[in-house]
């Protein structure tokens, strides 16, 4: 088995940005094609990841560096999703753009396909490849608008983004010089032997890794650059950071923490360094959301609280003693159910700011009786983050919360509901908005079909699984397996 | 008397059968939901979309209900696991026995003949699709409420119920006094839902377990201990209280009444009302275990019945005298649970919905022609409309408990479980059947007897007032308000028959695991005394409103201070207005509240403004050293985070 057959998905993805790239430059005339064939690579992505679903054999290939197990199937899907999504919400935006229609669908695909390795890697050198595979793509795309704020925001990304790498690869540098492997369960191992005499050295190695991932993962204190590229970068561009990059973010670390790092003198230090960045996370990130006029921007600062919500699940997981597996799947779900909502938000944004022509939370006065569909799908999008049922949003949170009460992390849970109900002020604020104040124009936004559908498709799913969160929830029980002692 | 005449077997109806009873009015509202959000024109057949589905219901609902005669009240429970988290499992799914089918079919019947009222009721109202789809929400709760298979679910439609029955209160909403009444009804049965709550997590804690189920074996058994039995039946009960407007939460309902008639038919008489005495009866092992709980039930519902009772002979609306009559009713009910007289109890839930029913939208098609709801403004439409007049008296004698009516029997059974377990009761309960026959004939010959007053002008300038016709020439109600009141004057009449030989009973018996066999049928001493005391009290009635040998104002003024306590329903509404209202929630906590936002949450945010202003300042002056500020930040923070492990946890 030369294990070609594992990198299917990721393979599917990167034909078909190959395929976007030839028909750009081959058939000027049929780029109108160009993000259907994308969506097309996508579904066959999705569709081999779909033979793999529920099969609990476990394959390493390429010597060990990737691995397929159901943890990564379900990353694949997200993934998946998550650029489709991207890609629908695209199309308006890249055809009044009108330039490199085919390097921006091919540049989304290939950070699609590295952020797919990046859930499958369990190679030290590997994980800093896909990071990369993924990240280049995504400095491109962020300052892809012709506007200097869109150019700003390419190059702070770009600059701070090196600054992570650089991070992350002194830490990598650090494991491999103590374990003399790259490989996460051989480094696991190595560690185990090796007793505690080297731990001031594994924090710190520790520490670089969380340093260089909380970038990807946004989180405090390594979020500075969140609020400008997501104001500056193009919209649709700014759901992929969002939701994409941070999912992967956690899909890796929690990987090389369970796999290379889990070792029981270290994981007592990683829970703390979780737990307090969590609460750090989520305060600073709903106090500074508040005062936001920019909805972009406020979007910013409330995906940096998200992330701190998400670690509230990995603290969870790292607690010694406990039901390892519960905090572990808490994350997964909260990573589907952020990908659902957060998307649905930025795409009405996308189509809202389209029209109007500016993100300006005080120009969404009277939403309602402009787009009805659109007030109502980004309200409930809203609501989700906020964490009110019916929605998956609620779900997610009370599971992760539950995940850390079962860890006797009660500190942080209350914290974490505090910080929901401030995050409630600034979310229905936006709500309220919407649908209390009179419009200062009454022109009705219409929805173009690709925008209108993919909104639809994420309302729908924050409903059904807000109302039917079973199937999600033992989805995510299932990729986390690999983590049960 | 043979208890147990057939052993009970499940009943075989599909469990996708039992849901669609949810889903059909379910897909009512979303789609009547649909058309008035996007302004469709499609509203106009909103009504027609909601008689469609709920009859839907209706006719699954029917299915279920042979289905489960066919078993003999058997039990059938489907359940799923909704969410699990760890040790929490919150269960979905439903149940069917003999309680739940006999519930199912008042809920839908009712709900489907009040629609079908509705869209005569409501014709050209501006609110037109808005109504139907509250009013398809609201039997989707109450359909969900019967059938849910464990408290948590149980909990949600309840909530739900109290929503819809919030939204329809005030669905005139721009009337003041209906939304003041809205939203009053809202607050008030919130204080009962708390002791709902606190039973679920006491519930919860305790034994692990949600399922309807295994709470009645749990209690059955010995599994509870007798305080938390005690305590948990207390909590439930208090959630009873709110929703089905006992003492001393009584005094929403009455208000209530600021909605369109075919709700306080519906919601207020017939179904959410008695969702109070569906929960007690839900969770009956648990109250039979605990004597005092059991206590507590008995003496609220026998106070209930006769403060209320006492109201009604005074009020001059007739939608009130019919509210205040509910909440007397409703009163019987809970003394009946009180007094292990469980079927007693669901069988006069049972007659009293279709009863109670048909005497509010006989109300309402008398307001239809008259356009108000003040007797002193009726008077004589015995002869202009017939049909409402005689459908009105048919429901007004059994609920006097006429034989062989339906409120006789089903009040006679209350009476005698009242009987078996304290005379006081008994006493009460007699004395409240004597004021029931007196305040429903006082309104009788109010309404439909002596000279015609000329009910009340059309202000032409409200723009809800779609009142067609002329008050001033009163007239019988179209076919499809007329036909409703007809078809509930049946089992007006004949649902008392269904207990002879315990038919009733044995059905919806075998839906507990029941301690006590239950004494059931008419004692024949309480049926010749309440019968006599109800006919006194029509021939009271008589004497007073029809004939005026006795003036009601030379009775007023002899019995003056009795008449004024009555008139201001015991000062409880003035005691919660000044008292909670003013005093511990606009003079303490609100100020509280107001003292907190202006300084503790406003200084936050504006502190917090101001520091982000002055911090974005700075950045602005010093625009190109942003960068270097953001990567040294970085760095700062891995130094910061290493050293924070070492101090907490040094090498």
């Amino acid at each position: 088995m030369s294990g070609w057959d594992t990198v299917g998905p990721q393979l599917a993805v990167l034909v078909a940005a190959g395929l976007v790239l030839l028909v750009d430059a081959m058939l000027p005339r049929q780029r109108q094609a160009l993000p259907y064939i994308a969506l097309a690579g996508l579904a066959a992505s999705a569709a081999w990841t779909a033979s793999w679903v529920g099969r609990d054999d476990f394959h390493t290939a390429f010597g060990g560096t990737l691995s397929l197990d159901q943890y990564a199937v379900f990353f694949y899907f997200v993934f998946a999703g998550i650029t489709a999504a991207v890609v629908l919400a695209s199309i308006d935006w890249v055809n009044r753009a009108g330039r490199s229609q085919g390097e921006y669908y091919a540049l989304v695909l290939v950070a699609c396909s590295g952020l797919m390795f990046l859930s499958a890697a369990r190679d030290l050198i590997t994980i800093f490849l896909a990071l990369e595979l993924s990240s280049i793509p995504q400095y491109i795309l962020a300052g892809w608008g012709k506007d200097q704020k869109s150019s700003e925001a390419g190059l702070k990304y770009l600059l701070l983004g090196s600054i992570a790498s650089a991070l992350l690869l002194y830490g990598m540098a650090l494991l491999y010089g103590l374990t003399g492997t790259t490989i996460l369960p051989d480094i696991a191992q190595v560690i185990q032997q090796g007793g505690d005499t080297n731990r001031g050295l594994l924090v710190v190695a520790m520490v670089l890794l969380i340093a260089g991932f909380g970038f990807k993962m946004a989180i405090v204190p390594f979020q500075m650059w969140v609020p400008d590229v997501y104001q500056g970068a193009p919209t649709p561009v700014t759901a992929f950071l969002s939701v994409g990059s941070k999912a992967a973010g956690f899909a890796v670390i929690m990987r090389i923490f369970f796999e290379a790092l889990g070792a029981s003198f270290l994981s007592d230090d990683w829970f703390k360094i979780f737990a307090v960045l969590a609460a750090v996370s989520m305060t600073l990130g709903n106090v500074m959301a508040i005062v936001q006029s920019d909805i972009k921007r406020m979007l910013g600062y409330s995906s940096i609280a998200q992330a701190g919500n998400f670690l509230v699940g990995v603290a969870a997981i790292a607690v010694p003693g406990h039901e390892f597996t519960l905090g572990a799947s808490a994350v997964l779900l909260f990573v589907a159910a952020y990908a659902f909502t957060n998307l649905g938000a930025f795409i009405a944004i996308i189509a809202i700011s389209q029209k109007i022509g500016s993100d300006e939370i005080k120009d969404y006065r009277g939403m309602w009786r402009r787009s009805p569909f659109l007030a109502l799908a980004l309200a409930f999008c809203l609501v989700s983050l906020t964490g009110i049922p019916p929605t998956v949003g609620f779900w997610a949170k009370m599971y992760i919360f539950n995940a850390a009460i079962r860890a006797d992390l009660a500190w942080l849970v209350i914290l974490g509901v505090l910080n929901a109900a401030i995050s409630a002020y600034y979310y229905l604020g936006v709500v309220r908005q919407m649908f209390l104040s009179e419009p200062e124009d009454e022109e009705p936004i219409r929805t173009t079909p690709p925008i209108g559908i993919s909104i639809a498709v994420a309302t729908a799913g924050i409903f059904v699984f807000g109302v039917i969160p079973m199937p999600l929830i033992t989805a995510a029980k299932d990729a986390v397996q690999i983590f049960a002692h | 008397m043979p208890f147990l005449a057939v052993t009970p077997s499940a009943p075989t109806i599909s469990e996708g059968v039992i849901w669609a009873i949810i889903i059909c009015p379910l897909a009512g509202f979303a789609l009547c939901t649909l058309a008035v959000l996007l302004r469709s024109q499609l509203q106009r057949f909103a009504g027609y979309l909601a008689v469609a589905t709920v009859g839907a219901a209706f006719v699954l609902a029917m299915v279920v209900l042979f289905n489960v005669i066919d078993a003999h009240g058997g039990i059938a429970v489907h359940s799923h696991t909704w969410y699990s988290a760890g040790p929490l499992k919150v269960p979905l799914g439903v149940r069917v026995d003999g309680l739940a089918a006999i519930m199912l079919s008042i809920v839908t019947s009712v709900s489907l003949l009040v629609q079908v009222y509705s869209l005569g009721y409501m014709h050209g109202d501006r609110g037109y699709g808005r109504y139907f789809a509250y009013m398809c929400l609201f039997t989707t709760s109450m359909l969900g409420l019967v059938l849910a298979d464990n408290i948590f679910m149980i909990f949600i439609f309840w909530e739900l119920v109290g929503l819809c029955s919030y939204l329809l209160i005030g669905f005139w909403f721009h009337r003041p006094s209906a939304a003041a009444a809205a939203k009053k009804a809202f607050v008030i049965t919130r204080l009962g839902d708390l002791g709902f709550m606190a039973a679920i997590f006491l519930i919860w804690t305790r034994t692990g377990e949600l399922g309807v189920a295994q709470i009645q074996a749990a209690a059955t058994n010995g599994a509870i201990s007798g305080t938390l039995l005690t305590l948990f039946a207390l909590g439930i009960f208090a959630g009873a209280v709110g929703k089905s407007a006992q003492f001393p939460l009584h005094v929403w309902l009455p208000d209530a009444m600021e909605g369109p008639t075919p709700i306080s038919a519906l919601i207020h008489a017939a179904t959410m009302v008695a969702a109070g005495v569906y929960l007690v009866a839900r969770f009956y092992p648990v109250f039979e275990a605990s004597t005092d709980a059991m206590q507590v039930v008995m003496w609220i519902g026998a106070a209930t019945a006769l403060i209320a009772a006492t109201i009604a002979l005074v009020q001059t609306d007739i939608k009130r005298v019919l509210a205040y009559s509910t909440i007397s009713q409703l009163g019987y009910m809970v003394l009946a649970l009180g007094g292990f007289g469980y079927v007693a109890a669901i069988f006069h839930l049972f007659t009293h919905a279709f009863f109670k029913a048909l005497l509010f939208l006989g109300s309402g098609s008398v307001n239809h022609s008259t356009n108000t709801f003040d007797m002193r403004k009726m008077g004589g439409l015995w002869k202009r409309m017939p049909i409402t007049f005689w459908t009105f008296v048919i429901a007004s004698l059994s609920i006097s408990g006429i034989f062989p009516l339906a409120g006789f029997w089903s009040k006679d059974e209350v009476l005698h479980a009242a009987w078996d377990s304290n005379h006081a009761v008994w006493v009460i309960g007699i004395v409240v059947a004597f004021m029931t026959a007196l305040y429903m004939f006082r309104a009788v010959f109010l309404t439909f007897f002596g000279e015609y007053k000329g009910g009340q002008a059309v202000d032409h300038d409200d723009p809800d007032s779609h009142f067609e016709g002329d008050p001033a020439h009163p007239h019988e109600a179209p076919w499809t308000m007329a036909l409703p009141l007809i078809i509930l004057a049946i089992p007006a009449v004949l649902a008392g028959f269904a207990n002879i030989n315990n038919t009733f009973g044995d059905f919806i018996i075998h839906a507990l695991p029941r301690k006590f066999e239950e004494d059931q049928g008419v004692q024949m001493m309480t049926a010749v005394i309440s019968v006599v005391l109800a006919l006194l009290g029509i021939a009271v009635a008589y004497v007073v409103y029809y004939k005026k040998w006795i003036t009601s104002e030379s009775l007023h003024s002899a019995f003056l201070p009795f008449a004024i306590v009555l008139e201001r329903k015991y000062f409880l509404d003035d005691l919660y207005e000044s008292l909670f209202s003013k005093r511990i929630f606009q003079g303490g906590w609100n100020r509280l509240c107001d003292l907190t936002d202006r300084y503790v949450v406003d200084g936050l945010v504006n502190g917090v403004g101001l520091v982000t202003d002055q911090l974005s300042t700075r950045i602005r002056v010093a625009a190109t050293g942003q960068l270097q500020t953001y990567g040294a930040m970085f760095a700062l923070g891995v130094i910061v985070v290493v050293a924070i492990i070492f101090a907490v946890n040094p090498v």
